[in-house]
């Protein structure tokens, strides 16, 4: 089955200097989430926006629905823009219908007003909602046609926690009926729940792409504890690291947790907190991202 | 219905009840020219003595394409360049481009917006003048002038839009470019009153073809040809002509993709 969507070296620089994309290569097959995960300025939303047909890359090619982006069949393409701010002056009901109202075909205005958590009968004008009732009506406005793609450019900025759970519920719903989502975030927590794979960019390029899983076991370390003291960093057999957070030990099993302490005491050292936790996805985007600022990033 | 016409209504739609919902720009959107009226036909009282050759020494009538103007030219130039930059500040055109809507079925349903705002308010417009005793025809015309009119200047206001950065630039742009237009265009100030050299430059200004039009429909005395009829449909003609051109320039600029 050929990809829904398709960047292939694709390039954009806005002025001389500021390079956007810079050779950036991705696919995205059907029903898949697709995460772009990165810094500011990484890329993500303009890659988005290539994909969208909403500017064009200076060179390379883009595909949507195997199409260039600007001739595929909009009806079956939704989208969330980034910073994204819809008339203040209408409820989300009103909202809904208007856009409801560009496509020959859309869903049901309050069915949808429904599946995103808010009231089709609140009368709450856009601009007077909160925060995450705003992001849950422009969700809205994004699944009134039906979308077979839809593009999120950072869904879940300034919604609570509750709101975001309930936005990716609502996604992972969309994914399981096979809508194919392209989601840009700066959550990890969001990627890793969300995405089948996940992309790093940074400084324009893909840094590393892969799964989660694939993603944290090649570049997130080993398991971390963290021993809240000022004591030296080799104590006792365990070869430690000085960081801003206190003495990091790496690849300490969690059975193995309770002989550091043991021996911490036993070398008299004066410690408070232990922390042990797992390498996850942000870790992974520390040390690429880091690799990207330090300008060793390598397309992976 | 069709979907282009669909699409345009709903465009509309949404963009009334938003605008309906401002109640300040409700409010100045007819305040405005009824308070020209109140100063210049009310107070000033623009019954000239005749024969005079300064500023509203014409009598009342002749001055009725200049208080329409006011409505015609500000509210769609200032509505439509807003809402433009509006759109792209808030990415509601990078939404928009995403959908079948068009950037001409954009600029439509807000031109429409603009006719039945600026239709309203020169009724209201009329009726004061009436009131004060104005004397001048209410030709058919102006059902022809007062909406193409103010499609041409919702095309110029989406041109400035799309040119301005920003509201503030927007706004700035159409009060910068409405003024002088509103007082060179053989509205308020008549063409005698311009020295010699200047009078054939008032024919760029798209205002005038609306002014002279009206004038020659509503206040055929002041009209120096033998035919006002004559004047009233070439002005008509020019006018539809800068209305299709304005409305295709101004769509093609609006910012729907970068």
């Amino acid at each position: 089955m050929d990809p829904v969507l398709v960047a292939d070296d694709v390039e954009k620089s806005y002025g001389d200097d500021a390079v956007a994309l810079d050779g950036v290569s991705l696919s995205v097959d059907a029903g898949e989430v697709f995460a772009l995960v990165g810094p500011n300025g990484a890329g993500k939303t303009t890659l988005v926006r290539c994909l969208t047909g909403t500017t064009d890359p200076d060179a390379g090619t883009v595909r949507l629905l195997g199409e260039p982006p600007r001739e595929a069949r909009k009806q079956r393409v939704g989208l969330l823009p980034q910073a994204f701010a819809p008339p203040d002056r209408l409820a989300a009901r009103e909202l809904v219908r208007y856009y409801a109202g560009l496509y020959d075909d859309a869903r049901d205005p309050d069915a949808v007003l429904d599946e995103v958590g808010l009231d089709p009968e609140e009368g709450t004008w856009y601009g007077d909602l909160s925060g995450g009732q705003r992001r849950r009506a422009c969700v809205a406005a994004a699944l009134v046609n039906d979308p077979d793609v839809l593009f999120l450019d950072e869904p879940t900025t300034g919604v609570d926690p509750a709101g975001r759970r309930a936005l990716w519920s609502l996604f992972a719903d969309l994914a399981a009926a096979g809508t194919t989502i392209l989601l840009t975030t700066h959550d990890m927590a969001e990627a890793a729940r969300l995405a089948d794979r996940v992309a790093l960019l940074a400084g324009g390029r893909v840094a590393a792409t892969g799964t989660p899983e694939h993603l944290v076991a090649e570049y997130a370390g080993d398991a971390r504890l963290v021993v809240d003291t000022d004591a030296d960093p080799e104590i006792a057999g365990f070869d430690g690291e000085r960081t801003d957070e206190g003495l990091v030990f790496h690849g300490v099993d969690p059975a193995e947790v309770g002989d550091v302490a043991a021996a911490l005491e036993d070398a008299g050292v004066d410690f408070g907190a232990l922390s042990w936790r797992e390498p996850g996805l942000e870790d992974a985007y520390m040390a690429l991202a880091g690799d990207a600022e330090r300008g060793e990033v390598t397309r992976r | 219905m069709s979907g282009s016409l669909a699409r345009v209504r709903a465009e509309a739609t949404g963009a009334m009840r938003t605008f309906l919902r401002r109640r300040t720009a409700v409010f100045f959107t007819f305040f405005f020219p009824v308070v020209l009226i109140v100063i210049f036909a009310g107070l000033v009282r623009t019954q000239g003595a005749g024969g005079g050759a300064g500023l509203f020494s014409e009598p009342t009538g002749y001055y009725l394409p200049a208080y329409l103007a006011t409505v015609v030219l500000f509210t769609p130039l200032s509505r439509v360049g807003s809402e433009v930059a509006r759109h792209r500040e808030d990415n509601r055109f990078e939404k928009l481009a995403t959908t079948p809507l068009t950037r001409a079925e954009w600029l439509a349903a807000h031109a429409l917006v603009n006719v039945v705002l600026i239709v309203a308010a020169s009724v209201l417009l009329v009726v004061a003048l009436l009131l004060t005793g104005a004397n001048f025809e209410l030709s058919p015309w102006l059902a022809f002038f007062v909406p193409i009119s103010s499609v041409l200047f919702c095309g110029v206001g989406a041109m400035l839009g799309s040119l301005a950065e920003g509201q503030d630039g927007a706004i700035a742009a159409s009060n910068g470019i409405a003024l002088p237009l509103l007082f060179l265009s053989e509205t308020f100030v008549q063409p005698a009153l311009f020295p010699e050299w200047f009078r054939p430059l008032l024919d760029f200004s798209p205002l005038v073809y609306f002014s002279r039009g009206v004038r020659a429909a509503t206040f055929p005395e002041a009209t120096d040809t033998a035919g006002s009829a004559g004047v009233v449909a070439t002005n008509a003609g020019v006018t539809l002509v800068l209305a299709v051109v304005a409305f295709a320039v101004g769509a093609a600029l609006i910012p729907w993709t970068e």
